[in-house]
């Protein structure tokens, strides 16, 4: 059951050695395997991002020919006060977004997971990523509109104080950090739930065997054997959480005075908003290089390559 | 041999309905009073629905509104002033004067000709992950090869090439090959990889139990062999769940389809839906043909959710052993 | 090997896949069909004026058999990324419908041909129009197409219980410092949750069910401020630059800006207009205005008849206040049609721009009652089909016929200095910057000049 084949997984399947000819085999069946998806990665996502990583270094307004300028971006960029504030207002935004949703998304797949089998109670949780971003983004701003929006009547009803959702400066990102949630929660959900099913049956039962509470078998079984698709799922719900952009703009537009202007939206604004698209780029390009190193640490942090299976 | 450890595990009866505490119900006596953990544990998930629901049914009652007597009762419950227009608009049933009669979006729609495009595009589209995607996820979890960890540390950052950088390049690309306005050229760029469906797959490819593969090589199985038959079948849920998402995913895709595919023949329905929201600086949507735009559009996944979502439960042939 | 054959098998058919599906979809592109004949594609945003401009390219058309033209129509938010890309992607429309804001760009960056030799009568047009359209330059980018202003909206049953006629509205004055008999009406106006009005005892600013004054977020409120402030600060003697179109200095430091901005953040302080947080975390300030919060509002003439299709309000319009400079001054702004450069074909282009500026097609754009054309005949027109439709327009034509209409401002870097005075005001709306906020604002405009 639980021995040391299931050890061999962690490895990649190390343990075992092949004779010669197959592992020239093997090479050449990996290499073809991966082919259509090297090339549309070459094609579709290297070339785009080499370019632009070219203007980042030069003076372009998309109609006209681009000017080398060097480092003068950069330069730039490091003197910009909006962009620091841009990432500080991104980096609450992403702790709020993902703190939140993860927690729930991990609560609601084991609740799912243990509770109910229902198809219905995982399309209703499903439902509102099926709807576009930026649909979600306007009905929640008609929801949590000051003056006429329902939220708001229920707040006045309680005899409390209208709340100004996407307009209070200290509200602004909570609420637009909730927007997201509301709509990826489903989704993480399932995703997770897609790794609890991965957990092997038997190894609660011999949790249970051995007497162990809910409680105790979620922290000692479920959430190690979890890690390596939490980690998955993490990286990808942060990298796309830091580049918020829909819900900004279909609701403040970056303000009021700069305190939603996230690190995309500036980008976008200053690239063909205003038709700078050379120093668009080079903030597209520190943006990159911090997600870049930001999920470099977190896959080593969570050991996302072994499973603790065995 | 290899077939034997497959039935072995299909014969295992399906994931308990009758028995929703799981496995441990065959070690504790059943018990008469659910516990205190489990009225907790409904009464949040249902806190949790009524919250996912309650924009819906916002959406619902917005849509059988007429949109010009929306603004004069905003807090109603009910819809204001009921009316079926803003279906008739979204179906391409109203003519341009009842449209406007109501304040709504006077824009003809052929509604059968966008669904049909949205259906191929995004049929292409999941197709074509599904298919290259487990491929490359096997690849980089089961296969060993000179550069692999490499390779897909670099696919990895696939996910950070900021939008801007994609959008201008991929239109050159897909003009240079002669794609514009063409059902491949709308679907070609996610058609063969993203990240995520890479790394989510690979996840799971990792996790096959080793015992079940390395019986089929002591078959002679091939490593085409292997793949089809042994990790495909083996990850039909996780796959399920990628198909589903990706689906929904390329569904509600707005402006790469703008701008790659504007020529009618091949206008997707968020791309044709669009017209709903605000055309003009300042303007404001059609609020209720906008709410019957994307109810109407959600449906087509909603079914195909149905559809797949039992594969997605299904819990068993995932790690292939008892 | 066998894996390595099955595979290249499977690359071959896929591959085969690929082509199939490729040649079976619709047509790639378009282009022109041979000689003589050109196939032209014309863009707008406005989703209603659709039907008339298909009219107007069906009369086109038929008089020019040789070309074809098709109309796409991209909405507002899309219009210029779309437009870009097209243009980077070599797939470009050939005429597109242009708008001031993105006009100075694509003017310097060469991608607009000069319309110098078409044959058009530029008498044919209100004052003003066709000069905003010659490029720094010289040279002739845009034909005119239409034309907008800004006025009061007002509700009817507000403005009657509070005991005023239309015709007061017409006689208000305004001036920075206490507002004039303009801050009178509007506090007289505001109706908090008691009953008690703006400028009676006991009114609690905190709790006001109706504003005097409405306020739109965003839009521009930093440096155009069309909706907003530009009818106090352009009556109060002062301009936005030094020359327009193609200002290099603005004037965004000087005592008349600053205080009418003061002012008009004063009224978020005295209750009659609501706090900024408000009307940005809002869907609209005329969703605003259709559920009874708002009693006047200063909005424009392109969305007149949004407010008045509006069931549970009725709306009039009425003159902006007269200002120390002693006249009203409402922005006056206008779209024109425009040809790309890149465009294969430069001669039907032109013919289908002069025929867009004509009297017929822009007659029946005025029949439409959704904008108002440029063409004298056609804007006239355009005032009776209004009144049909329920709508008199006469006060905004009335501002423009007596002069009392600043042109909306055309310059390079606009949507720079937009993005850097929006946060500059918003922080005094939300009193957080003051005078010192608006001159460093300004200073970082005129910087980009230098």
């Amino acid at each position: 059951m639980m021995t040391t084949e299931t050890v061999a997984i962690a490895t990649g399947g190390r343990t075992r050695r092949r004779p010669h000819r197959a592992l020239g085999r093997e090479n050449l069946a990996g290499w073809l395997f991966a082919a259509p998806a090297i090339i549309g990665f070459a094609v579709f996502f290297v070339w785009p991002a080499l370019r632009g990583a070219y203007f980042s270094f030069t003076k372009y307004n998309l109609l006209t020919e681009p000017e080398w300028i060097g480092v003068d971006n950069y330069t730039r960029m490091f003197a910009d006060g909006v962009f620091w504030n841009a990432l500080g207002v991104t980096a609450y935004y992403v702790l709020l977004n993902i703190g939140f949703q993860t927690l729930l998304a991990l609560g609601v797949a084991v609740l799912l997971h243990r509770l109910t089998q229902s198809l219905v109670i995982r399309g209703i949780a499903l439902l509102p990523y099926m709807i576009a971003n930026v649909i979600a983004a306007l009905v929640w701003f008609y929801l949590f509109d000051y003056q006429i929006g329902p939220v708001n009547e229920m707040i006045a009803w309680f005899g409390l104080d209208r709340i100004a959702f996407l307009g209070d400066q200290t509200w602004a990102i909570p609420t637009i950090a909730f927007i997201n949630v509301w709509r990826h929660l489903g989704y993480t959900a399932l995703l997770i739930f897609a790794g609890l099913q991965m957990i092997p049956r038997d190894v609660y039962e011999a949790g249970a065997i051995d007497g162990a509470g809910e409680g105790r078998m979620f922290r000692s079984i479920t959430l190690p054997l979890l890690r390596p698709v939490l980690a998955m799922v993490l990286v990808i719900t942060v990298t796309g959480a830091f580049q918020v952009f829909d819900t900004v703009a279909v609701t403040t537009g970056g303000g009021p005075v700069n305190s939603t202007r996230v690190i995309n939206y500036y980008i976008y604004d200053v690239a063909f908003t205003r038709g700078d698209f050379g120093y668009g780029s080079a903030l597209a390009v520190a943006l990159f290089a911090l997600l870049a190193v930001f999920t470099y640490i977190q896959l080593r942090a969570t050991r996302a390559n072994q499973t603790d299976l065995g | 041999m290899t077939m034997t450890s497959r039935t072995r595990t299909r014969s295992t009866p399906a994931a308990p309905t009758s028995r929703p505490r799981g496995s441990d119900t065959r070690l504790r006596p059943t018990r008469k009073k659910p516990s205190i953990g489990r009225i907790v544990a409904w009464v949040l998930l249902v806190v949790l629905l009524l919250i996912t629901l309650f924009p819906f049914y916002w959406m619902l009652r917005t849509s059988l509104s007429n949109n010009l007597s929306l603004s004069s009762d905003p807090g109603s419950p009910l819809p204001v002033d009921f009316t079926l227009g803003a279906y008739r608009r979204v179906l391409g049933l109203a003519s341009t004067e009842e449209a406007m009669a109501e304040g709504g979006s006077g824009a003809s729609i052929d509604f059968w000709l966008y669904l049909r495009n949205s259906v191929i595009v995004s049929t292409l589209i999941t197709a074509g992950q599904v298919v290259f995607c487990s491929m490359a996820a096997y690849a980089f979890a089961r296969l060993r090869w000179t550069g692999r960890d490499l390779v897909f540390g670099v696919l990895l950052c696939a996910l950070m090439v900021p939008v801007i950088f994609t959008t201008i390049p991929n239109f050159i690309t897909i003009r240079d090959l002669g794609l514009l306005n063409t059902h491949l050229g709308i679907a070609l760029p996610t058609m063969l990889m993203t990240p995520f469906a890479i790394f989510f797959l690979r996840q799971f490819f990792l996790g096959i139990s080793r015992e079940v593969e390395e019986a089929a090589i002591l078959d002679g199985a091939g490593h085409v062999r292997r793949f089809t038959s042994i990790a495909l079948p083996l990850s039909a849920s996780p796959i399920a769940t990628l198909a589903i998402l990706t689906y929904i995913n390329s569904w509600n895709e707005y402006f790469w389809p703008l701008v790659v595919g504007r020529a009618e023949e091949v206008r997707v329905l968020t791309v044709a839906l669009g017209v709903f929201r605000s055309q003009t600086p300042q303007g404001g949507p059609d609020w209720a043909g906008l709410m019957a735009a994307t109810l109407i559009a959600a449906l087509p996944v909603i079914v195909l959710f149905l559809l797949l979502g039992k594969r997605i439960i299904n819990s068993i042939g995932y790690s292939g052993t008892k | 090997m066998k894996t390595v054959q099955k595979l290249a098998i499977a690359a071959l058919a896929t591959s085969t896949l690929f082509a199939v599906t490729a040649c079976s979809s619709g047509d790639a592109g378009t282009g022109s069909d041979g000689s003589g004949s050109a196939s032209l594609r014309y863009w707008l945003w406005d989703s209603n004026q659709l039907p008339a401009y298909e009219q107007c390219v069906a009369d086109f058309t038929e008089a020019n058999p040789e070309i074809s033209v098709k109309i796409e129509q991209v909405g507002w938010n899309d219009y210029f990324e779309t437009l870009t890309t097209s243009l980077v992607g070599g797939d470009a429309p050939d005429v597109i419908a242009n708008h001031a804001s993105f006009y100075p760009e694509l003017a310097s960056s060469g991608k607009l041909l000069d319309l110098d030799d078409v044959d058009v009568d530029v008498s044919t047009f209100r004052d003003g129009l066709a000069e905003r359209w010659v490029g720094e330059d010289g040279k002739r980018y845009g034909l005119p197409k239409d034309w907008d202003t800004v006025a009061t909206l007002y509700n009817a049953g507000f403005l009657a219980e509070a005991g005023y006629t239309p015709e007061d509205l017409a006689e208000l004055d305004w001036n920075p410092d206490d507002g004039g008999t303009w801050e009178e009406t509007i506090a007289h106006l505001t109706v908090d949750a008691n009953g008690v009005r703006g400028d009676e005892a006991g009114f609690d600013k905190k709790n006001v069910a109706v504003y005097g004054l409405g306020l739109k977020a965003k839009s521009g409120i930093g440096a155009f401020g069309q909706t907003q402030w530009s009818p106090y600060a352009l009556a109060n003697d002062w301009t936005y630059a030094d020359k327009n179109p193609f200002g290099t200095e603005f004037n965004y430091a000087d005592d008349a800006y600053i205080e009418t901005i003061e002012w008009w953040a004063g009224l978020i302080e005295k209750g009659y207009m609501p706090g900024y947080e408000a009307a940005i975390s809002g869907t609209s300030i005329q969703e605003a205005y259709g559920a009874g919060r708002y009693a006047l509002v200063t909005d424009g003439s392109w969305n007149a008849k949004a407010y008045f299709g509006m069931t549970g309000v009725e709306t009039g319009i009425a003159p902006l206040p007269v200002g120390p400079s002693g006249s009203r001054a409402g922005v006056m702004n206008g779209l024109a049609d425009s040809v790309i450069a890149g465009t294969k074909h430069p001669e039907a282009s032109k013919k289908l721009v002069a025929y867009l500026a004509t009297a017929d097609c822009q007659d029946i754009v005025a029949e439409a009652a959704v904008v108002f054309p440029a063409v004298k005949s056609s804007s006239d027109k355009a005032r009776d089909a209004f009144l049909a439709a329920g709508i008199d327009v006469s006060v905004y034509y009335d501002a423009i016929d007596a002069g009392e209409y600043v042109d909306a401002p055309i310059a390079n870097n606009w949507s720079s200095i937009l993005a850097i005075m929006e946060p500059a005001v918003e922080a005094v709306l939300l009193g957080q910057g003051d005078a010192d906020t608006l001159k460093q604002g300004a200073d970082e405009v005129n910087s980009l000049f230098r």
